[in-house]
């Protein structure tokens, strides 16, 4: 209990700390002092610069991390497996790749972009869902197939990307890179994103339910079907939005929920909350040391993530005895 | 509960019951005999819903089995499940309130009349000093307890039980036995169970059912049903009967039937 709250005390107060360095640190740089100064008090060109420029940018890498993280919650209770996760079963890719198509078919629909990510994303997990499928979900086997998956989508995706058409290559879903984010970039992810983590958290008992076994659940009357239904929707929509506004985050889904369950417990009614906030820590933290550390070079946040991720996950899982889902 | 013909085969198409007719007993205890693959478990997960029948009706409560909606069915009839497993930070209370989920709506807390039920489960099963303790962290015997009292909480008139016993040393064995048969008498439960003890069926049971490859040999008052002959048929053993004044009827094993 102590360390819940010890744990959930720290993430709330070193994202706002982490939001102000972002904001203050870059090719302009400026005291934190300054910079609320300038937002409330007094106008400043170097303020307006960073509210156009670096402000949606910050608002993105949170909600994207955010979503990935609470997405990648959600997967794991669906599927019972410890390696769900959007980027590594196929959701993110099929999101990508879906949206890529319908906008080199039709260009002028860019508006629309995450209704394709989303209808992509969920073509992507119910074709994973219905292989995988004998009777009874086997985890091992949806991992299999939702990793073919993932490749089929990725590769497709490569294929037109590096088809030479313009537009395709400005949209580089592939790699994310979180720079020229707009604020209508922010206001999409935060109305589509805002309402799946809402949801999300109003059905975390599902989550929790979905930890027992399905003939447990069904002897009391629990409809299961339903309750993964509603949850993989959730998890896709977030995964999916996400993806069209930000591009491919691997690993958030997967790193965020493993090290919340070691520091809040499993129960989904603080863990999804605590990924939200630590998986929005994690992204701007990668996005900031990446348009940073070797400036004016930007390394993208999404591999950023990863170097900073592969390590932590086996130093966590090192730490911890169990593995959830054995 | 009424069993009329029932059949049943999974998606490989081996029927698994060929037939079963007999009526369940209400507030005795009803105990299905029978070797292994015999289809004793099958025959269990049909009366409860789990599996639907290729064949034949089930009429529970004056109404068939295929009318009754989940929660509804949850609220009249409880399993206890061979080898349930639960989350690893599952604590035996947690557990318990799954009982209630049948009573539960979306989006609001437990009711007064939940935490009644829970308490009264655990006090029933002897855990409430156990309540916050970690299911894993129980011995076998305290675990069947916990998955015992989930059902209890479901205030179910009718209580399924799949080989409670298995895998527990001889005392848990008892002490499971023991609160079945008290859940029987003192609070009228009417309880159905999967047994692989043939003297422990006889001795804690009403009535006996035994199967043999998906059908049902021999149903009746236990005294009566267990004969040499039948055990001869059903597990190919030979057997001594014997009689106890304290418990009764009660066989001693000697060996197997040889082929002639």
């Amino acid at each position: 209990m102590l360390k819940k709250t010890i744990s959930f005390i720290a993430i709330c107060i070193a994202l706002p700390f982490m939001i102000l360095y972002a904001a203050t640190t870059g090719s302009i740089e400026m005291s934190m002092l300054e910079l609320v100064k300038g937002l409330f008090f007094e106008s400043n060109d170097q303020v307006a610069v960073i509210k156009d420029l670096r402000f949606p940018r910050i608002l993105v890498a949170l909600l994207a991390g955010a979503t990935l993280a609470v997405s990648g919650v959600l997967l794991q209770a669906v599927m019972k497996n410890p390696l769900a996760e959007p980027g590594i079963i196929g959701v993110s890719a099929g999101a990508g790749f879906f949206t890529m198509v319908m906008l080199s078919l039709f260009p002028t629909l860019f508006f629309y972009s995450p209704f394709f990510a989303i209808l992509g994303g969920t073509l992507s997990f119910l074709l994973v869902y219905l292989f995988s499928w004998r009777s009874g979900l086997n985890p091992l086997r949806m991992i299999l197939i939702g990793v073919a998956m993932n490749a089929l989508f990725t590769g497709l995706g490569q294929v037109l990307s590096s088809s030479g058409n313009a537009l395709l290559s400005s949209i580089s879903i592939q790699t994310s890179t979180l720079s020229m984010k707009t604020w209508d970039d922010v206001e999409t992810l935060a109305i589509y994103g805002g309402i799946g983590l809402v949801l999300a958290m109003l059905f975390y008992t599902y989550c929790n339910h979905l930890g027992m076994q399905d003939k447990t659940l069904r002897s009391l009357g629990f409809n299961v079907n339903r309750a993964r239904l509603v949850i993989s929707l959730i998890a896709v929509l977030l995964a999916s939005v996400t993806t069209a506004i930000a591009g491919m985050f691997t690993f958030v889904g997967l790193l965020i929920p493993h090290i919340g369950r070691a520091l809040v417990g499993t129960d989904h009614k603080y863990l999804i909350p605590f990924s939200a906030l630590l998986g929005a820590f994690l992204i701007l933290l990668a996005d900031t040391i990446g348009r940073t550390i070797l400036a004016p070079i930007e390394i993208p946040a999404s591999i950023i993530v990863v170097i900073i991720g592969g390590p932590f996950l086996i130093f966590v899982l090192r730490r911890s005895e169990r593995i959830y889902g054995n | 509960m009424e069993i009329n013909n029932i059949r049943f085969s999974y998606q490989d198409k081996v029927e698994r019951l060929k037939g079963v007719s007999t009526t369940i007993e209400k507030g005795k205890i009803t105990t299905i005999l029978g070797p292994n693959g015999s289809g004793k478990s099958t025959l269990l997960s049909v009366l409860s819903k789990l599996n639907q029948p290729t064949h034949g009706e089930i009429i529970f409560n004056g109404k068939s089995l295929v009318q009754y909606k989940a929660k509804e069915l949850a609220k009249n009839l409880s399993i206890v499940q061979q080898t349930s497993v639960a989350p690893e930070d599952m604590t035996v209370e947690k557990l318990v309130y799954y009982g209630r989920l049948p009573y539960q709506q979306m989006f609001k807390m437990p009711s007064e009349q939940d935490e009644e039920k829970v308490n009264w489960a655990l006090a029933k099963t002897g855990l409430t000093d156990k309540k916050d303790a970690l299911l894993s962290s129980l011995s076998g015997g305290q675990q069947q307890r916990a998955w015992i009292a989930l059902a209890l909480a479901q205030e179910t008139p009718y209580l399924f039980l799949d080989e409670p016993t298995a895998n527990l040393d001889i005392f848990y064995q008892y002490e499971i036995l023991a609160l079945v048969k008290e859940l029987c008498e003192t609070d009228g439960l009417t309880i159905v169970m999967v047994l692989h003890d043939i003297n422990q069926s006889m001795q804690y049971s009403d009535r006996l059912m035994v199967m043999k490859e998906g059908k049902l040999i021999a149903h009746g008052p236990s005294e009566e049903v267990i004969t040499k002959e039948l055990l001869q048929e059903v597990y190919g053993i030979q057997v001594m009967m014997k009689e106890d004044a304290g418990i009764g009827k009660y066989i001693v094993p000697v060996g197997p039937v040889h082929a002639k």
